[in-house]
């Protein structure tokens, strides 16, 4: 009697191993795909728009993974370990990456051409959202007119208060280097030397170098900070929630943020479903309209309302103040700089 | 009088947290904002039907479940050999059973996450129970060799010289005497794996995130308080088993 | 004649068992002991050899860390810090261990629970809650608001609040290490000293605490390794010039998947940690830790 339970007891445990180790396999036979996101706004704004959507249309499951990381591609690719087979990732880190060989190649036979539009490929991502990277303040905390450019950041004298800067190197050189006088279209190639000059002055002054959106946004909600660098559509949600914040355009950075696909990623083909799925006007349109960066489908602006169009990164008197970006040369120099800049930040 | 002070003054710094985080689960704000704005029970509605926090709770109770048992396996045949026997290098057999404790949580993290890696065993539910269970041995080792060396072995040997065998002795007298211990160095053994984060950071993945390591994710990512309705949580579970010791501890006292 | 007896029965119990005893004693004790070998040393191990081979063969990542100004004040700050944690909780340990042990009833059980309850109350909770209480809309603030001093200078992401928070949650460890060492102390020597007419404060100074200094030497000992290998708390409440040891591993792994140089960096701690433990062995012995 006791035997025959203790049989049973192995085999009941031996049973419930099985899911212990979660093969490719069966991730690929119950249809999910892994999409590595930024998390909090972003995330649910993805959600709404494309990853609710498409489960309902193909019944393919999509899950997240936070938060976005290119050592963790290139781990995952190294080891084959995979985490997540799509990641959300600025055209410069997508041309490094391809450069690495760490993206995989588009795969046409999923991909149908004419439903693309113009410049949506490159480096074998596909075009996803344009993001700004701005200046952004509480404006109750300036009530004489709060600062108008990188130079009014560096001001501490004119614009006292506690600043939070954004943990990523080059934005961090290409805002110092047009706080010194380097015209918006001149920025690229990035001096770097005279970057570090500039940042030495403003250092002791940055209360918190953040690193996730959500984080950017407590410490200015929160008033832990008054100035802060902020990607647009974060700054303009805490508009959206009543709170006094102002957002900048002059010297922001305009990135294009592409769709990758990690090299070998075991759900590929998936993944390109997905995408295909992704850079369709409508679910563009929704993106924009929930989180406010502008797409890169022209269709995508039929769903748009004005007065939205006006804050995205896309309307054009934005454009013109902004910093031109050049994203060959960024992803030249984009390591040597990352590398000098968290030795900076130690010291 | 002043120790009293000093005392009070320590306790209070110690307790908080405690003070300052069951308040903030029941704030109406995404903030950090204290004391709340408002109260509600909308994040304990949250966290209680988010898969996002409801995965992360159930993996790490199935890890710590399944480390527990490793480390159990693996330690109270190795308390015996340790504690009622003599053999050559005892020294190294200890200092062996000690490393884990010894080594510092970040090197065996980096250590871990390249060995399950290369084993393709990160993000796998097997590697991070393989990882905690080592790091219990140790801790389960100390409470079990420790109930041991309290054992008064008169007692088998009587058994014996009633006529009863070993095995027999051994489940008669020897395992429920020794019970309290054995089941002190498991829940020692099963909180040290529950309220493991710097390994479950490295070697977690997306297949197996723990509680801590989405805890981790949730102060760096999200600002909204279902992480303050955890702590609570945790904190409550704390206190009540604390408490539920204590009574019991009283209750023997008086039997006795 | 007792010598005799006494040694005698030493013999027998010295005596070496059969070769079946010894047997048997290895068969328990070979599945942990393999288990710690493949799946905890080897890991290890292998963490040592990448810091000499990754990329190429050489010693090059050591070389780095002790000439680059940047990582010496990594490994340099990690020491400072970890002593300044483990004299501030010796500090503010001692009183609460002295009055548990002293006080017994419901004053000790009291503290004990306390105690209890923080110490297993994982330290990302703790840390959460720091966030908030020194945070710029926490209790703090607002008390230096309503005390009239305006606005609270900068508490949250300094040294000041990562030090603190490391404080906070080590305090446990030395005050149960304390209490352990305290408890021992046999009442009667200090009502001796007393009625040998010494004060409180005297007995107290005089017996009192240098029969707690094992305790000291254990809990402090305890808390400044624990202090070395920290990850998360100074991480989320401290300045990036603040960066400890496992910030730097953890740093260089996730930002740079720079392996090679990451273990390095991991087997200096682990070997600073070893001869703190060696030291502590030399003079008190290391069973004292866990006996």
């Amino acid at each position: 009697m006791r035997r025959r339970t203790f049989l049973k007891g192995i085999a009941a445990t031996a049973a419930s191993a099985g899911p212990l180790i979660v093969t490719d396999r069966t991730i690929a036979q119950t249809r999910t795909i892994y999409v590595n996101t930024w998390g909090g706004s972003w995330t649910a704004a993805e959600e709404a728009a494309f990853f609710k959507p498409f489960t309902d249309q193909t019944g393919i499951r999509v899950k997240t993974v936070a938060p976005v990381s290119y050592a963790k591609l290139k781990a995952q690719v190294q080891s084959g370990n995979y985490e997540w087979d799509i990641t959300a990732i600025t055209q410069a880190e997508l041309l490094r990456a391809e450069r690495e060989g760490l993206v995989e190649p588009v795969d046409w036979t999923v991909v149908k051409k004419e439903k693309l539009f113009p410049n949506a490929v490159y480096a074998n991502g596909l075009a996803y959202c344009a993001l700004g990277t701005n200046l952004a303040y509480r404006k109750d905390k300036f009530p004489q007119g709060g600062p108008k450019t990188w130079a009014d950041f560096w001001d501490v004298k004119k614009f006292p208060g506690n600043r939070s800067m954004l943990n990523n190197a080059v934005r961090t050189v290409q805002f110092a280097l047009v706080a010194d006088g380097v015209p918006v279209d001149k920025v690229f190639p990035l001096d770097v030397d005279r970057a570090f000059r500039k940042l030495d002055q403003i250092k002791p002054h940055i209360k918190v170098w953040w690193t996730q959106g959500n984080q950017s946004q407590q410490l200015l909600r929160d008033g832990e900070v008054d100035l802060i660098v902020m990607w647009n559509a974060r700054a303009s949600e805490l508009q959206q929630q009543g709170h006094p914040v102002e957002l900048v355009w002059n010297g922001a950075t305009i990135t294009t943020t592409m769709w990758g696909v990690a090299k070998g990623a075991p759900n590929r083909k998936l993944a390109w479903e997905f995408l295909q799925f992704a850079v369709q006007p409508k679910p563009q349109a929704d993106f924009a309209n929930k989180l406010y960066y502008g797409p890169t489908n022209p269709e995508a602006f039929k769903y748009i309302p004005a007065e939205v169009s006006r804050q995205l990164p896309t309307y054009p008197e934005n454009q013109k103040v902004a910093i031109k970006p050049d994203t060959v040369a960024e992803a030249d120099q984009t390591a040597k700089i990352q590398e000098r800049f968290t030795q900076w930040l130690a010291s | 009088m002043l120790p009293l002070i000093l005392a009070a003054l320590g306790a209070l710094f110690l307790l908080a947290p405690i003070l300052v985080v069951v308040p903030m689960s029941f704030s109406t704000a995404i903030s950090f904002a204290f004391p709340p704005p408002g109260y509600w029970l909308g994040y304990y509605a949250k966290y209680f039907t988010s898969e996002e926090w409801l995965e992360p709770t159930l993996n790490s109770f199935v890890i710590a479940f399944g480390a527990m048992t490793l480390t159990m396996l693996l330690v109270v045949p190795a308390a015996f050999g340790y504690v009622r026997y003599r053999f050559r290098g005892k020294t190294l057999v200890n200092l062996l059973i000690m490393a884990p404790l010894i080594v510092p949580h970040v090197v065996s993290a980096l250590a871990y996450y390249g060995f399950l890696g290369r084993a393709k065993l990160t993000g796998t539910l097997l590697g991070v129970m393989i990882a905690h269970g080592m790091l219990a041995v140790p801790v389960a080792f100390l409470v079990i060799s420790a109930t041991l060396k309290g054992f008064d072995q008169n007692l088998e040997r009587a058994a014996m010289s009633s006529g009863a065998g070993p095995l027999r002795t051994f489940w008669y007298v020897t395992l429920p005497i020794l019970r309290p211990g054995m089941l002190v160095g498991a829940l020692f053994a099963f909180l040290s794996s529950f309220n493991e984060a710097v390994v479950s950071l490295f070697i977690g993945g997306r297949g197996a995130v723990t509680l801590p390591k989405k805890m981790y994710e949730s102060i760096r990512l999200e600002s909204d308080p279902v992480i303050a309705v955890v702590s609570t949580l945790l904190v409550s579970t704390v206190a009540l088993g604390v408490l539920a010791s204590l009574f019991l501890r009283r209750r023997s006292a008086h039997v006795a | 004649m007792a010598g005799e007896l006494s040694a005698a029965a030493v013999r027998t119990e010295a005596a070496p068992r059969s070769a079946k005893g010894n047997a048997t004693a290895w068969f328990l004790i070979a599945p942990s002991c393999l288990a710690l070998v493949v799946l905890f040393v080897v890991p290890i191990a292998y963490v040592l050899l990448l810091s000499l081979t990754d990329p190429r063969l050489s010693i090059a990542h050591y070389q780095r860390i002790f000439t680059v100004p940047v990582y010496t004040r990594v490994m340099v700050n990690t020491f400072v810090t970890s002593l300044i944690v483990t004299a501030l909780c010796l500090v503010m340990g001692y009183p609460i261990a002295y009055v548990m042990a002293r006080r017994p009833g419901w004053i000790s059980t009291l503290l004990l629970t306390v105690v209890a309850m923080s110490f297993w109350t994982g330290f990302l909770v703790r840390t959460y809650a720091w966030l908030v209480i020194l945070g710029s809309k926490g209790p703090v603030a607002a008390a230096y608001g309503a005390l009239g001093h305006g606005q609270a200078p900068q508490l949250l992401f300094t040294t000041f609040a990562s030090t603190l928070g490391m404080t906070h949650i080590l305090l446990p460890y030395m005050v149960l290490a304390l209490y352990a060492a305290m408890r021992k102390i046999d009442a009667s020597h200090l009502k001796a000293a007393a009625s040998l007419g010494a004060r409180p404060i005297a007995a107290f100074r005089e017996v009192f605490m240098p029969l707690s200094l094992p305790g000291v030497v254990n809990g402090s000992l305890l808390v400044f390794v624990s202090c070395l290998g920290f990850f998360v708390t100074p991480v989320l409440l401290g300045t990036p010039r603040d960066m400890m040891i496992s910030q730097l591993i953890n740093q260089q792994i996730e930002e740079l998947l720079a392996f090679g140089f990451a273990s390095a960096v991991a087997v200096v701690l682990l070997v600073a940690t070893c001869a703190v433990l060696a030291i502590y062995n030399r003079f008190a012995g290391l069973d004292r830790l866990w006996g």
